[in-house]
C-alpha cells in the first residue's frame, strides 16, 4: 500500500509545490479569479455534512494549537510576503510565503503528533479589525463517507489543497464549510452564538479524491474532487484520507459583528500542504483508516 | 476519559514495591536503541533460544523489528535497556515482555506518540516493561477482541497509562499508571467489556481510571487509586459511542488522597477533583466493598453529567442491552440541545468511607427527582450524606418514593461544581509535572523462561464475593 503512494509521489513531484506560481500569482494584481466562484462546480461537495459522535469509523486525529499570524498564503501568494489576508496557521511553525515542501519538511510543528509538519491555515478571525487568538485546530483523518477504508492511500508528499471559497457572497455548503459550537454536530453557514462551555469552531472539510498526477494545478482545485456516494469520480480515482479541519476559537457568544480577513462570515475555506512525515502519514492511514481502526479521538485539553 | 487497581492480596505485592522505593533513577538510560544493556541484575538474558522466541536487541535491533518478524505465537523478548521506538502492533496473538519490568524502558522523549500501539490485532499481551514520556499513551489497544497488559508501568504520558479503546474481552493486571492528564487507566466504548482491571495502582494522574461508554462484566477489583485530582470515573456521553456507561463493577479498592493539585489534568478532571468514586451519569453499575478516604468533596458520588454539545439523543433504556456492536450502526440525531445523563440503578452497598469532606456517600441530579434515579445505598460505613440520612431514603432492594423522607436536606448541588472547576488549581504540563521517583516494582516472575501465552478474549475468572474491604495503607 505504501509502495502504490510512493510511485505515484514520484510521478507528481516534478510538480513541486509553488512551481505553479505563474498560474496563480498573477504579479501583484492579486488575481483570485483562477478561484471558482462556486466551488462545487469544480470540485463537488460531499453528500452530507460529518458529524456525531466519534468512533464509529477508522480515523486519527491531530490536534495543533495556533502557531503563527502572518499576511501570507504560501499556495495563492508564494513567493509574496504580506500579499494575502491575513491567515491563522497551524502546525508547522515555519509557513510562509516562500515555504516549499523541502523548507518544510523537518521543521518544528505545533501540533500534539510531532511527525505532523504538515501546514494548515484558515483566514483570521478578527474583531474590529484585531486577530482573535484561535486556541487549536483540530484535523480529523478518516475515509469519506461510504468509500471504502482499504482503498484510501496517504496524500502524496508536497500536495497542496483547498477547501471552501474565500470569494463567496452566499452561503456555502455546510458540507464543505460550517461553524459549530464544540464539537457539536450542528452546522451552520453562520457563526451560531456559543454557550460559556463551548467555543465558537470553523469546520472546513477538505476534498478526498485526488486526480493520482498533481500536486497542484493553476487555480489549486482542479487535481483534486469531492468522493459522492462512496465513490471518487473517474477523473480523480485515487480515494485519499478526507480531512476535517476544524479552528477552535474563545469565542462565545453573538458572533455576528466579527470578520473573516478573506471578508465576511460567508467566506470561510483553509488550506494544506502535506510536509507530514510522509512515512508515518502512510502509516497512520494504512494502520487506522486502512484497517478501520480508531486510533485516536479528541483530547478533552481545552487547548494543547 | 476524552473530555475525560487492587488491593487485596495484591496490595502487598504492588504495595512494597511501591513503599519500598527509593527513587532508583539508574532504571532509566539515555542509551539509542539497540545499543548495549545497561548492566543490571536482571534475570539471565540467555533466553531460550528456541523456535518461536525473538530476542531483542540480539536477534533484532528493534522492538519493532522483531514485531514485524513474528508471527502468531512468537514470544518477543526485550533485554533491560531504553529504546526510543513506537511501536506498533497488527500480528494477532503475540506476546511482548520485558525480561525486567523497571529496566526495560520504552522511552518516547515526549516526541514520539504510543509506546505500543495494538491496531486491531487480537490476543496481543504485552507484559513486564516501562514505558514513559510519550504523547499519548503508554500502552494503547484499539479495536481488538482479546488483550492482556501484566505487570507493566506507565510513567508521564501525555494522554493515558493505560488505554483500550473500542476493544473487548481483556484483563489488565499487576499494572501502574501515573503521571497522565487523563486517566491512568481506561476502557472505553464496550459493551459488554468482559474486561478485568485487577492489582492496578493509578496516582498523580489527572483521573485515576476513567471508563466513557464501557461496561457489562467491566470488573475493577482489588487496585488503588490515590493522589490523582480525581480517583475511579466511570462516565457516560455521546462525543463517543455505546452509551451509556453501564454494569460496571467496582469492588475491594483502596481509594483515597484523590484531591491532588498539582498533576496534568483534562478539564473533565478540574471538575471531578476531590472525589474518590465518582459515578457521571453512568447506570447499573455495582459499587462495593470499597474503602475510601479523605477527598475534598464526595467519597462515592452518583452525579448527573452535563453535555453541553452533544453528538446524540439519549437512548431509551429498552437499548441499554444493545451491544456496542449494534448501537455502534445506529444513526445518530442531533439532539435539541445539552444531554444531562443521570446516575441511575447504581447499587453502593458495604463500603467503609471517612474523611470525605463534602459527603462520604452522595447521590445529586440536576432536575430530576433524585427518588426516580433509583440508585440504592446499603451496608455502608459513612458519617456524612448528601442528600441527608441517605441510607434510609434509598435503601435497596425496595422502590424508592418521595414518601422515604426529606430528599432535598442537605443535598448536593453539584452546579457549584462548574464554579469551582473556575478556580481549581490549573493541570500542569504533563512534560514537566513534579512526580515522585518513579517506583521500583515487581517484576513478571520467571520472565526469561515463562512461555508465552497469547491473550483470552475471556478475563479470568474471579470470585467477586471473596473480595473482603481491603485495610487501609499509608
Amino acid at each position: 500500500m505504501t509502495r502504490r503512494t510512493k510511485s505515484l509521489l514520484l510521478a507528481g513531484s516534478l510538480f513541486l509545490f509553488g512551481s505553479c506560481a505563474s498560474d496563480s500569482h498573477d504579479s501583484k494584481t492579486h488575481d483570485h479569479s483562477a478561484m471558482p466562484v462556486d466551488a462545487a462546480s469544480v470540485m463537488g461537495e460531499p453528500d452530507q455534512p460529518i458529524t456525531g459522535p466519534q468512533g464509529r469509523v477508522g480515523q486519527f486525529v491531530v490536534e495543533c494549537p495556533f502557531s503563527h499570524a502572518l499576511s501570507d498564503d504560501p499556495i495563492i501568494y508564494p513567493g509574496d510576503a504580506g500579499a494575502s489576508h491575513l491567515h491563522a496557521f497551524f502546525g508547522n511553525v515555519t509557513a510562509d510565503a516562500d515555504s516549499t515542501l523541502e523548507s518544510l519538511l523537518d521543521e518544528g510543528t505545533t501540533c500534539e503528533q510531532t511527525l505532523d509538519t504538515a501546514s494548515y491555515w484558515a483566514p483570521a478571525l478578527l474583531e474590529n479589525g484585531q486577530l482573535i487568538t484561535p486556541e487549536k485546530s483540530i484535523a480529523y483523518y478518516r475515509a469519506g463517507l461510504g468509500v471504502d477504508p482499504e482503498s484510501v492511500v496517504a496524500f502524496p508528499a508536497g500536495l497542496l489543497m483547498i477547501a471552501g471559497d474565500a470569494m463567496a457572497t452566499e452561503p456555502q455548503p455546510t458540507s464543505v464549510v460550517a461553524w459549530s459550537c464544540g464539537s457539536a454536530g450542528m452546522r451552520d453557514a453562520l457563526p451560531p452564538s456559543c454557550p460559556e462551555d463551548r467555543g465558537l469552531r470553523l469546520d472546513i472539510t477538505f476534498p478526498d479524491c485526488w486526480d493520482g498526477k498533481n500536486l497542484d494545478v493553476a487555480g489549486h482545485r482542479k487535481h483534486m474532487h469531492y468522493s459522492s456516494k462512496g465513490e471518487c469520480p473517474t477523473t480523480h480515482p485515487v480515494p485519499v484520507p478526507q480531512l476535517i479541519f476544524a479552528v477552535a476559537y474563545p469565542v462565545h457568544g453573538d458572533a455576528s459583528h466579527l470578520q473573516l480577513a478573506s471578508g465576511s462570515l460567508l467566506t470561510g475555506h483553509a488550506d494544506f500542504v502535506n510536509s507530514w512525515d510522509q512515512e508515518k502519514l502512510e502509516d497512520e492511514v494504512a494502520l487506522c483508516i486502512g484497517r478501520d481502526i480508531v486510533c485516536g479521538v479528541t483530547s478533552g485539553r481545552t487547548s494543547g | 476519559m476524552k473530555r475525560s487497581m487492587s488491593a487485596l492480596i495484591g496490595v502487598m505485592l504492588l504495595g512494597t514495591g511501591l513503599v519500598a522505593c527509593g527513587g532508583d533513577d539508574s532504571a532509566t538510560t539515555s542509551e539509542a536503541p539497540g545499543s548495549e544493556a545497561p548492566s543490571t541484575d536482571a534475570p539471565s538474558t540467555d533466553a531460550p533460544a528456541s523456535e518461536g522466541v525473538l530476542n531483542v536487541p540480539a536477534d533484532y535491533a528493534t522492538i519493532q523489528e522483531a514485531v514485524d518478524a513474528a508471527v502468531e505465537g512468537d514470544l518477543i523478548l526485550i533485554a533491560p535497556g531504553t529504546y526510543n521506538e513506537a511501536v506498533q502492533v497488527t500480528t494477532n496473538n503475540i506476546i511482548i515482555r520485558g525480561l525486567d519490568r523497571n529496566t526495560v524502558v520504552l522511552d518516547g522523549n515526549f516526541e514520539l506518540d504510543n509506546g505500543i500501539r495494538v491496531v486491531g490485532a487480537n490476543g496481543v499481551a504485552l507484559e513486564n516493561m516501562t514505558a514513559m514520556n510519550y504523547t499519548k499513551n503508554g500502552f494503547f489497544w484499539t479495536g481488538v477482541t482479546g488483550f492482556r497488559g501484566d505487570y507493566l508501568t506507565a510513567w508521564r504520558n501525555g494522554d493515558y497509562g493505560v488505554y483500550v479503546f473500542d476493544s473487548v474481552g481483556g484483563v489488565i493486571d499487576h499494572s501502574y499508571g501515573a503521571g497522565s492528564p487523563d486517566a491512568g487507566v481506561y476502557v472505553g466504548q464496550c459493551y459488554p467489556c468482559d474486561t478485568l482491571i485487577t492489582n492496578f495502582t493509578a496516582e498523580f494522574n489527572g483521573l485515576g481510571y476513567s471508563g466513557t461508554n464501557s461496561g457489562g462484566n467491566m470488573v475493577i477489583v482489588n487496585s488503588i487509586f490515590r493522589n490523582n485530582r480525581a480517583g475511579v470515573v466511570p462516565n457516560s456521553g455521546s462525543y463517543e459511542l455505546c452509551y451509556p456507561e453501564r454494569k460496571t463493577t467496582i469492588i475491594g479498592n483502596l481509594v483515597y488522597n484523590n484531591n491532588q493539585p498539582d498533576t496534568p489534568a483534562i478539564d473533565v478532571a478540574l471538575l471531578a477533583m476531590g472525589n474518590g468514586i465518582l459515578n457521571a451519569g453512568g447506570v447499573q453499575n455495582i459499587i462495593e466493598r470499597n474503602r475510601v478516604w479523605n477527598h475534598n468533596k464526595t467519597g462515592i458520588g452518583l452525579v448527573p453529567f452535563l453535555e453541553e454539545d452533544a453528538s446524540d439523543v439519549m437512548p431509551e433504556k429498552s437499548a441499554w442491552e444493545m451491544t456496542c456492536a449494534e448501537s455502534k450502526n445506529l444513526m445518530p440525531v442531533q439532539p435539541e440541545g445539552p444531554l444531562l445523563w443521570d446516575s441511575q440503578e447504581n447499587t453502593v452497598r458495604g463500603n467503609v468511607l471517612e474523611d470525605n469532606r463534602r459527603a462520604d456517600i452522595a447521590v445529586a441530579s440536576a432536575g430530576s427527582d433524585l427518588w426516580t434515579l433509583a440508585n440504592c445505598f446499603e451496608g455502608n460505613t459513612f458519617t456524612t450524606s448528601a442528600p441527608l440520612d441517605l441510607e434510609t431514603l434509598a435503601p435497596c432492594g425496595t422502590p424508592l418514593s418521595k414518601d422515604t423522607g426529606d430528599w432535598t436536606a442537605g443535598d448536593l448541588n453539584v452546579i457549584t461544581w462548574l464554579i469551582d472547576a473556575e478556580t481549581a488549581p490549573p493541570s500542569v504540563d504533563w512534560k514537566t509535572a513534579n512526580l515522585p521517583a518513579i517506583p521500583v516494582l515487581d517484576s513478571m516472575p520467571d520472565a526469561a523462561t515463562a512461555p508465552g501465552v497469547p491473550a483470552s478474549a475471556t478475563p479470568p475468572a474471579i470470585d467477586l464475593d471473596a473480595i473482603t474491604v481491603p485495610d487501609k495503607i499509608d
